[in-house]
């Protein structure tokens, strides 16, 4: 897996490129818990280019959603789409977070 | 009483076991008809090709209507065995047009209809066998099929633009009467919304006609046509007789196999439509359907009509209208037997210029050509699937880039080897009779859990799905169930030893079986709550077995001796 890390419009984009399992998903998790760290953090994090996601990666998600929670930070996600955006639906994960459809969107949303 | 148990869609305002008010259901079953008649250009080119009279051409088209009528109501019959128990109905078929033009060359109309009866014998014989050809029938098959025919209507209707093959050469006139048909068809279909949308071919052909008239190419005399037919009358039934040539025997065969291919697919398609919880083809509705289809084609055969097939754009259309009452079905079958009797009705199609008939043969082939892709490529293609379509498509082509090599062959072979959808069909059936040699349908994985790889455990399945043409999702949902499970029970299981994995196909069934030596995995029925899954791993766990257990259509777990195995099953 890859992370990505940019600045876009004040908002901090994380694009994660192929699998979040339980091998991968530790090192996307200490990204997101070093980027919500600040207080009022803007987040966006792109999958799309994720290939697979797996209980692994819904839970470091998770806890970087409650993370935002604290520190009144934003997490957006975008690019859930395809099989990935299944496995969203399959855990119930799809109307616990904010997802947007495109990047553009997810900057606007996060920001 | 209902007889299908589906849950509605959204999408679908009334469902087939609903009755929409009678405006709705006489307005649908018109749109309905306006799809199907483009098709009625097929008796008209056979009637052509055998120098039939205006009233004797009339007559084939009113046998075929009234078989078209009858083929839609057997397909809306809600319980029996007869039917596909949907808004299914029939449109004259490419698939028989070719053998039919090849027969009336050969021993003229009588032939043509004995020959359809016998493709409608056949039809009936296979509906009762199609769960054990479901292997010999594949998906991708149907989609070659498919394509097949949108090339042989490419030809026709080339042949009508070109005027290939006629005394009369096509001037420009003629030429600007196809492309306003054609540009109406495809503007209105691209870029118009609604009814102009629905009704794009219809509306293509009127103004077809109307450029005709301008330009002189729908005469006084055609018009006179339609003024003298009578409102009313009985027409002439089977007026020709039967005959039967051994040699017709394939192509009719090979079209029946066509048709019932065809019919598989747009069934299937009608059932997905109708039902939210749709998951595989409800084989008892499909052999239905097939079976109503080879009626109507006997009935076709002994009346003089054209043969005929379920129709993929009337169940595209019920779906994008969202009105698939079966009473829709029963509205088209009652106004084609009214038209049947009606000498106008078929009046207005007998006149219909060259020019249309090309462009509105070539619109219909465009949309049938997509969709026969769209088939193939719903299914995962390995080496062997790939030489069966690829090759099997080049052998069709082969035989109308050299119609002059083909042309010599023994009469006898002729019907066979000189028909492009023949010739494809039997290539792509007999190689996947052959690459069906040495494709197990057992496969077996060892994975150690010191070194998981879980690429290698999806390459594992997506190149098994390719073997075996399984659909994409299924392998897809098959692929997640057997690398979670495995990074699963390799974190939380402890396993002695490696871990075995059999995966297990037959057309309907797609079984991953794990096994390893330590305790069993945890598949919950239940979602461990968020607070669960992000406290401890165990949570996460947790999360992994509810999620294995909804992604697999069932699941089975085990535990004897120490040694555990979970069996995630798919249907397919």
């Amino acid at each position: 897996m890859e992370v990505k890390e940019e600045q876009v419009g004040g908002v901090t984009v994380l694009q994660v490129k192929g699998r979040l399992d339980s091998a991968t998903s530790p090192m996307l998790g200490e990204r997101l818990t070093a980027v919500l760290e600040a207080a009022k953090a803007r987040v966006l994090v792109d999958f799309s280019q994720l290939e697979y996601i797996s209980s692994a990666g819904f839970r470091i998600l998770l806890q970087a959603a409650k993370r935002a929670e604290q520190n009144t930070a934003k997490l957006v996600l975008c690019g859930v789409s395809g099989k990935v955006r299944q496995l969203f639906d399959l855990g119930g994960f799809l109307d616990l977070f904010s997802i947007t459809a495109t990047r553009e969107e997810g900057v606007a949303a996060a920001q | 009483m209902a007889t299908v148990s589906v849950r509605k869609p959204a999408s679908v305002v009334y469902g087939v076991d609903e009755a929409p008010p009678i405006g709705v259901t006489l307005l649908s079953g018109l749109q309905h008809i306006g799809i199907i008649s483009i098709a009625l250009v097929y008796p008209i080119l056979i009637a052509r090709e055998a120098h039939l009279s205006d009233e004797q051409t009339s007559d084939i088209l009113a046998a075929t209507m009234l078989v078209l009528g009858v083929g839609a109501v057997l397909q809306s019959l809600p319980r029996g065995p007869v039917g596909a128990r949907y808004l299914c109905p029939p449109v004259c078929t490419a698939a028989y047009l070719e053998p039919s033009l090849f027969a009336v060359k050969s021993g003229g109309m009588p032939l043509a209809f004995g020959m359809t009866a016998f493709g409608g014998l056949i039809e009936t014989a296979l509906s009762r066998l199609l769960r054990p050809l479901r292997p010999y029938l594949p998906t991708e098959i149907s989609g070659l099929v498919v394509v097949l025919i949108a090339l042989s209507m490419c030809n026709l209707g080339f042949r009508n633009l070109l005027g290939i093959g006629s005394p009369q050469p096509v001037d420009l006139p003629e030429y600007m009467v196809a492309a306003a048909t054609l540009a109406a068809m495809v503007g209105l279909s691209v870029w118009s919304k609604g009814t102009p949308r629905l009704f794009c071919a219809l509306i293509g052909m009127v103004l077809g006609y109307v450029v005709a008239a301008a330009v002189g190419k729908l005469t006084a005399a055609d018009l006179e046509t339609i003024v003298v037919a009578p409102y009313l009358s009985a027409p002439n039934f089977a007026a020709y007789g039967w005959s039967w040539d051994a040699s017709l025997a394939i192509p009719f065969a090979v079209a029946a196999l066509g048709t019932c291919i065809r019919g598989i697919g747009d069934i299937t398609m009608c059932q997905k439509i109708n039902d939210d919880d749709w998951v595989r083809p409800e084989m008892r509705s499909v052999s239905g359907g097939v079976l109503a289809n080879g009626m109507s084609n006997v009935l076709g055969g002994i009346l003089g009509g054209h043969g005929v097939s379920t129709y993929t754009s009337s169940v595209g259309l019920a779906a994008a209208t969202g009105v698939t009452s079966r009473r829709v079905g029963y509205a088209i079958g009652g106004i084609f037997v009214l038209f049947a009797f009606l000498p106008k009705a078929s009046a207005v199609l007998l006149i219909m210029p060259r020019p249309v008939i090309g462009a509105a043969t070539l619109f219909t082939a465009a949309i049938v050509f997509v969709g026969g892709l769209q088939i193939i490529t719903s299914r995962l293609l390995d080496t062997r699937r790939t030489f069966v379509i690829g090759l099997a498509f080049m052998a069709a082509l082969a035989v109308d880039f050299f119609p002059g090599f083909f042309a010599k062959l023994p009469a006898g072979m002729l019907a066979t080897f000189g028909s492009a959808l023949v010739l494809g069909t039997l290539v792509a059936l007999a190689l996947n009779l052959i690459f069906r040699l040495g494709v197990r349908k057992t496969q077996e994985l060892t994975v150690d859990p010191a070194r998981l790889d879980p690429v290698a455990i999806e390459a594992f399945m997506e190149a098994r799905g390719a073997e075996w043409g399984a659909r994409r999702d299924v392998i897809d949902r098959a692929s997640f169930d057997l690398t979670q499970s495995i990074e699963t029970i390799v974190e939380s299981c402890e396993p002695q030893g490696p871990l075995e994995v059999e995966a297990s196909f037959d057309e309907f069934n797609l079984d991953v079986r794990v096994s390893y030596l330590g305790p069993p995995l945890e598949l919950p029925e239940k979602r461990p709550t968020n607070e669960e899954i992000m406290a401890s791993e165990e949570g996460q766990r947790r999360l992994a077995g509810f999620m294995l257990r909804r992604y697999a259509d069932r699941v089975a777990s085990t535990h004897r001796g120490g040694h555990s195995t979970i069996l995630f099953h798919f249907d397919h």
